[in-house]
């Protein structure tokens, strides 16, 4: 589903951010990100979602090789990914199901598939109920599931999840992570990039360490 | 599909509108101040010119005519004038009209034409031209026709005149290429202030995998309605502010020559209109296609 070659990444202010990244991620496979603050773990994952390109090495994604893709299609390259972030980035204008039905209507769902998908990935997360309301009137823990739903409201093959947990108390970290296996169960390759040592050493999934921009450490069932 | 899209971009505008109320608010009177003051000046010079106008369509060429001059060669000589190219308006003065007009001119003192004998003032022909600027090319060219004793146009005061009208309109020129440059960087930067508080909408949907064209689009619409009512807005406030304006100046100066038709103003009112909605729709697309590199 995702192989590097080679991959380097270095920033305008020379800093290197990956270096010499070699990676192969399997369809439908769980993997944690690991590493100190400033690793690169950010950086690995937005070259996947093709937020940048690589200074040097081949990225392919599903078959296409992100560093050629002109920029007319990252849109169709990104219809695949979902992104949820640490910081939620929801819309706080909109309610929650305006939230989901916006991202839908922007890759050009009918209305029928909208109210359709809504529901579905709405009743996924358990937020079904709170749909009408405002995100601000969420808790943390509700606001991650609502970005959760509207990554997978598309049903794409890769999740990427920028420390989704970072925030949470350990319960509803614990919640989260449930919710991102039942959504692996179902086909869709995870990466999530974590410092949660508790969920990872749990999780007992795969583990790729990063630092200083080298992957140092890549473990079936691995640890924190 | 794309009437679907439309109208889901037109309702997304709206509701944009909507729930920042005040910030369009504040967009709208903004623009708005910046188009009045851009109107305002346009009025000015358009005035302006049409002073300047009106003092150069004072120039006119006096031809004065030899003594013996018949009617045959006074027939010929109006042939001769009309086929020139620019001339507006041939007036034959008779020797007779001539002394006329210097009596009357001269009022109570006009007894020191009785000491004269014979009238010795000659015929003449007044000539307006069209186009100012040829007046001394037509002059020229009258010179060389028969019976023409000697031709005047005040050369001197022409020239000055002309030079000044034409500075005066190249300096307006400016100041108003200035002045509309100005607004355009002003309204895309307000318009920039409001496309910069929705950059995380933006930011969102680029990276569920919306085209860049299904981002811009609600943005296009929504700038083009803040440039549209807000151009509508500042040419009604224009057109009355004119029109109340023109009564007070015409009260206080009656002879001056001011644009009075509202079809004249018309074109300006367009041009108003026409630069605020083209500024709203490109300031929003440039300032969007900044924020949709994520």
């Amino acid at each position: 589903m995702i192989r590097m070659f080679h991959v380097y990444k270095n920033y305008p202010n020379k800093i290197q951010a990956l270096r010499d990244i070699n990676i192969h991620i399997k369809k439908g496979e769980f993997v944690f990100l690991v590493g100190p603050t400033g690793a690169g773990k950010t950086t690995f994952l937005k070259l996947i979602y093709r937020g940048i390109v690589p200074t040097k090495g081949q990225v392919i994604v599903d078959g296409i090789n992100i560093a050629r893709l002109k920029p007319g299609y990252i849109p169709y390259l990104r219809r695949n990914i979902g992104i949820v972030f640490q910081d939620f980035k929801l819309l706080y204008d909109r309610t929650v199901y305006e939230n989901i039905s916006f991202g839908l209507k922007a890759i050009g769902a009918t209305n029928f598939e909208i109210r359709q998908q809504v529901k579905k990935v709405l009743n996924l997360v358990g937020l079904e109920h709170k749909k009408k309301i405002k995100p601000h009137l969420l808790s943390g823990g509700e606001q991650q599931k609502l970005c959760i739903a509207r990554a997978i409201a598309n049903e794409p093959l890769i999740l990427l999840t920028d420390e989704p947990t970072g925030n949470l108390d350990p319960y509803t970290s614990w919640e989260i992570m449930k919710l991102l296996f039942h959504i692996n169960i179902r086909g869709t390759t995870i990466i999530m990039a974590s410092h949660d040592k508790l969920m990872i050493d749990k999780a007992k999934k795969r583990v790729v360490r990063v630092e200083r921009g080298r992957v140092i450490e890549d473990t079936q069932r691995g640890t924190y | 599909m794309i009437f679907e899209n439309m109208r889901f971009y037109f309702r997304e505008a709206l509701l944009s509108f909507r729930r920042s109320a005040l910030m369009s608010m504040a967009t709208i009177l903004s623009i708005t101040t910046i188009l009045l003051i851009v109107g305002i000046f346009i009025l000015i010079s358009v005035n302006l010119n049409l002073f300047l106008e009106n003092l150069e369509s004072q120039l006119e060429i006096i031809v004065y005519l030899e003594e013996n001059i018949s009617t045959t060669e006074l027939n010929t000589l109006t042939e001769n004038f009309n086929s020139i190219n620019g001339i507006k308006e041939v007036n034959f003065v008779s020797k007779e009209e001539a002394y006329q007009r210097l009596s009357k001119d001269l009022g109570e003192q006009k007894d020191i034409l009785s000491a004269i004998e014979k009238n010795p003032l000659p015929a003449s022909f007044e000539i307006r031209i069209k186009e100012p600027k040829m007046i001394e090319q037509i002059a020229n060219q009258i010179t060389k026709f028969i019976k023409v004793e000697e031709v005047e146009y005040g050369q001197e005061t022409a020239e000055k005149l002309l030079n000044f009208t034409y500075i005066f309109r190249r300096a307006g020129m400016l100041v108003l290429v200035l002045l509309v440059f100005a607004s355009i960087l002003i309204i895309s930067n307000i318009i920039k202030i409001t496309v910069y508080a929705r950059r995380n909408e933006i930011e969102i949907m680029s990276l569920v995998g919306a085209t860049s064209w299904f981002v811009k689009w609600p943005f296009i619409i929504e700038g083009f309605l803040q440039g549209f009512i807000s151009s509508v807005l500042s040419t009604i406030i224009l057109y009355n502010f004119y029109f109340f304006a023109i009564n007070i100046v015409h009260q206080a100066i009656p002879f001056l020559p001011l644009v009075v038709d509202s079809v004249d103003l018309l074109p300006i009112g367009l041009a108003i209109v026409l630069l605020g909605s083209l500024v709203g729709i490109l300031g929003s697309m440039f300032s969007v296609g900044k924020y949709l590199n994520v």
